[in-house]
């Protein structure tokens, strides 16, 4: 699921201060799950704004809701009244609802609240870390189920580099080497002669480098 | 989300907690518990009072079925639910009036008859006096109270209770006649009385058919108690007292008869001590003031000698309960004939009505087993316009039944007054909460069940003075914070769940799971703690007994209560398993400073991170939260949450240059309130220096929302 991250309070501050009534509006989804910009985000962060404005001495209202998803129109249409009377609306959804809603409303100011980071899990409550990359051509498949385009700070097709230190990344110490990962699991999968072919270069064009990518199905089309 | 997905869910049904299903009146138990455990005193008595207009007496004397069946026995032992009505009743100002929201409708022309005064007669007076009809009380004894002014021993009940209840009664317009028995029920009805509620009990005792029986100094249980209520002087000095009957009225008599000055005193019955049918803790008192139990015997015959009676004729049995056709499943040991000696015997092996006084035609039909004959949800004779109920119908009950008996009746008159259907007046029986699951159990914390202060058994062997004493405030709080709450946990919004899980992982209780794609939180596992409200990202569950909005009008008004003073405005979140730590309330919040005002809570887990922010929104200078050491809590982490939000909500303050100083935990060791006192106090200390929160008061927000 996508994750994300509050912005700093001195960033949303200085986004909205051109403005006097705002809404803040959260996303029902993938930001709810990362603890960014749900329901009770969205109420954080008014508050949080109604302190600031208050000791600014500065006269910005704040109104809140929050949508299922605002990566669809059905739903960002249905506050259409609320985003009309606001003079700028921060999302505290990811960079696809932000960019819905100023598709949708082409005369609204529609301001980031959030920093959208990664495709990720929580592997405890609390602790979400990137898992994918969405780079178009899943490889999975070869390297025992550990991803080494998002895993790894080289994104390595055949790892590990030097840098791997008793499992670990030099880039962190904290991050395990996704090619020991890789390593690791073939060997449980009596998979390791895999390690001794080299792999193929990556078709990169389906990552971002062949620009925005996408997806039609003809067959569902309206 | 989709309509669809609402439709899946199954309906709603609310189970009652099952001390409110048990409680024959459905009291809502919890309510009054937790509001106590709240040191909402008022709240409390307005609860208990509202389903029955005798909660002085029942905080004395109810048999409490609702304790049997309190959940926290499966965990430790139940919860002190009469001690904690008493204590509701003690707390109560009379000025507030006895029934305090209750209403009275216009008068009304119909006169209804209500004869006897026990509980079903002045519940039923209470409720048809209420809803605006003319009401006579009808009572054979010179004093009112039934049963409990001529049955119940002073030491149980002391009669200023009753008079107590009395009282309101009559300022409700009822009109009391005592001393009269009345023999006609058709002359009632002929003399104008719409409608009669029968609510005679059950006062005739009785005696097995044993050779020398009727001899002066065999007696009967009821009358004998009768006489010493009704302030006969019995000098029973001497006296080698036998009972004959093992449940709780031949224990009112033993223990009667003690304090009377019998030399002796002992108890015969056919059950083990194992089945005795007396409570537990009346068999428990009973032996303390030193009377003897003879179990397992049947009785043969009164024994004579040179005259005078000497005992009485036992053998050792086996008793197993009555068979179908309701003859004993007894069997009889060999050679075990022996006399227990006695020269005062008092049969207490049950009683029924006195139903002399029904009509000779049998309009007014009897059951088999003595006892006025009814419908059993209308509680309608069968003469039209008659009702009947308590230990009449149903020859031995508790009081509480007797209560509720008082308001089916009243339900019933007045829809035969109105001319509808009784039947369809009557609320329909409610479901129980079920049991809670063993790994639900494992996580609650054991809590001593607090004792009732007694007079020791030496004094009272001498004294009809009462046995039992209430509560202090410090113990009520105690006890009534062993609640589970159970029932009035939380409840998902399955529009706006998207099963985050959240609530799966932070229940410390293991109650929370999935279904059909979104959160589940089975209503008879939660125990209420709140984390997985506090914790929900989509704002998807509420608590039944609190909510956001409450708290937040709470804030407001302790920060309006702080602000009052020129001092920096500290408001607390104190939680009520520790922080005052064994000590009142009150006594603690006084030794903070005057410009700390706290809002309690049942668990510092309960603090969301937005009540810490709204407070300082809405003008607070400073905020704490007052948990819990860590280990200690109630709720398993629920004061380590708190850290954690404290800690977060501290980082924000500080990004907003409000200085996340202003904001604080503390954590407090059992019986160390002190520490809370100083920890606040020192916070007090430090607000002062900081000064004023430049959030100006009252805030724009604060005035507005």
């Amino acid at each position: 699921m996508i994750k994300a991250k509050q912005k700093p309070i001195a960033e949303i501050k200085t986004l909205i201060a051109p403005y006097r009534n705002i809404l803040i509006l959260g996303c029902g989804t993938c930001v709810t799950i990362s603890f960014a910009g749900g329901e009770k985000e969205v109420g954080m962060l008014a508050s949080s704004l109604r302190i600031a404005a208050a000791m600014d001495k500065n006269a910005q209202l704040f109104t809140e809701a929050t949508v299922q998803r605002q990566c669809e129109w059905e739903f960002i249409d249905a506050i259409a009244d609320q985003i009309q009377k606001a003079d700028a609306v921060i999302s505290l959804a990811c960079g696809i609802g932000v960019q819905a809603l100023a598709e949708r409303y082409p005369d609204k100011v529609i301001l980031p609240g959030v920093n959208t980071t990664f495709l990720g899990m929580a592997i405890e409550h609390g602790v979400m870390v990137e898992r994918c990359r969405a780079c178009g051509d899943c490889i999975l498949g070869l390297t025992g189920g550990v991803c080494p385009i998002a895993r790894c700070a080289k994104n390595l097709l055949n790892g590990p580099c030097g840098g791997s230190q008793r499992g670990k990344c030099e880039v962190n110490p904290e991050t395990d080497c996704a090619w020991q990962l890789i390593y690791d699991r073939l060997g449980k999968l009596g998979q390791l002669d895999r390690l001794s072919s080299l792999m193929t270069y990556k078709d990169w064009s389906k990552d971002y480098d062949g620009g925005p990518r996408k997806i039609v199905r003809e067959d569902l089309k309206l | 989300m989709t309509s669809e997905k609402r439709d899946l869910a199954p309906p709603t049904v609310e189970p009652l907690p099952p001390c409110a299903a048990t409680c024959p009146a459905h009291t809502d138990v919890r309510g009054y518990v937790q509001a106590i455990a709240r040191g909402d005193f008022e709240e409390a008595y307005r609860i208990a009072r509202e389903p029955n207009p005798i909660p002085y007496i029942c905080g004395k004397v109810c048999a409490h079925p609702c304790e049997d069946q309190c959940r926290r026995k499966d965990v430790d032992e139940p919860i002190a639910i009469c001690a904690l009505k008493r204590f509701a009743t003690e707390k109560h100002d009379p000025r507030l009036g006895h029934a305090p929201r209750l209403t009275q409708a216009e008068p009304r022309e119909e006169k209804v008859a209500i004869v006897g005064s026990g509980p079903g007669g002045l519940t039923a007076a209470h409720d048809l006096a209420r809803m605006g009809y003319k009401v006579t009380v009808f009572e054979a004894y010179p004093r009112l109270g039934g049963t409990m002014q001529v049955g119940i021993p002073l030491y149980r009940l002391p009669r200023e209770t009753i008079d107590l209840e009395i009282a309101p009664l009559k300022e409700l317009g009822i009109e009391f006649v005592t001393n009269v028995r009345i023999a006609d029920v058709d002359g009632l009805l002929s003399d104008g009385y719409r409608s009669v509620f029968i609510a005679v009990g059950s006062h005739v005792g009785a005696k097995l058919r044993l050779p020398n029986a009727e001899l002066p100094d065999v007696w009967l249980n009821t009358e004998f108690l009768r006489r010493v209520a009704l302030g006969e002087k019995i000098d029973l000095s001497h006296r080698n007292v036998l009972v004959l009957g093992g449940g709780n009225v031949a224990i009112d008599v033993a223990r009667t008869a003690v304090r009377l000055g019998a030399a002796q005193v002992s108890m015969s019955f056919l059950e083990s001590d194992e089945t005795m049918p007396a409570h537990p803790w009346e068999i428990e008192e009973a032996k303390e003031e030193g009377i003897l139990m003879y179990p397992s015997r049947t009785f043969k015959e009164c024994v004579l000698d040179e005259g005078k009676l000497a005992g009485v004729k036992c053998i050792k049995v086996d008793f197993r309960g009555f068979k179908p056709d309701g003859a004993l499943d007894i069997d009889e040991f060999v050679d075990t004939e022996h006399i227990l000696a006695a020269d005062l015997i008092i049969f207490s092996i049950g009683q029924g009505p006195d139903l002399s006084f029904l009509p000779k035609d049998g309009s007014i039909a009897q059951t088999k087993r003595r006892a006025i004959q009814v419908d059993p949800v209308t509680l309608a004779t069968t003469k039209p316009g008659v009702f009947a109920g308590g230990d009449a119908v149903t020859r031995v009950g508790f009081i509480i039944d007797a209560v509720a008996a008082g308001h089916r009746a009243a339900r019933s008159i007045d829809a035969y007054l109105r001319g509808v259907d009784p039947r369809t007046v009557q609320p329909d029986e409610s479901e129980k909460l079920g049991a809670i699951q063993e790994k639900t159990i494992s996580h609650i914390r054991k809590l001593e069940r607090e004792p009732l202060p007694k007079t020791d058994a030496a004094t009272r062997r001498a004294t009809f003075d009462e046995v039992e004493h209430g509560y202090t405030e410090t113990q009520a709080v105690r006890a009534a914070l062993r609640c589970l709450t159970c029932g009035a946990g939380a409840t998902v919004d399955t529009d706006k769940c998207i099963a985050c899980l959240t609530c799966v992982r932070v229940c410390p209780f293991e109650v929370p799971g999935l279904e059909r794609g979104t959160a589940n939180v089975p209503v008879e596992q939660c125990q209420a703690c709140g984390l997985c409200a506090t914790e929900c990202p989509a704002k998807a569950i509420t608590m039944k007994l609190y909510s956001d909005d409450d708290m937040i009008q709470d804030i407001k008004r302790a920060i309006k209560r702080a602000k009052s003073d020129s001092e920096p405005a500290i408001v607390g979140f104190a939680c009520r398993y520790c922080a005052y730590s064994g000590e009142e309330p009150k006594v603690v919040q006084a030794r903070f400073p005057k410009n700390v005002k706290v809002i309690d809570v049942l668990c510092s887990g309960k603090v969301d991170s937005l009540y810490l922010l709204k407070a300082f929104e809405y003008g607070a200078d400073a905020v704490f939260v007052a948990g819990c050491i860590v280990g200690e809590c109630h709720n398993d982490k629920g004061n380590v949450h708190a850290g954690q939000r404290v800690a977060y909500v501290k980082k924000i303050l500080d990004e907003l240059g409000l200085n996340g100083a202003r904001l604080e935990m503390f954590n407090t060791a059992p019986g160390e309130c002190t520490s809370v006192v100083e920890d606040v106090i020192r916070l007090a200390a430090k607000v002062k220096e900081l000064g004023s929160s430049p959030v100006p008061y009252p805030s724009r927000a604060g005035r507005s929302n």
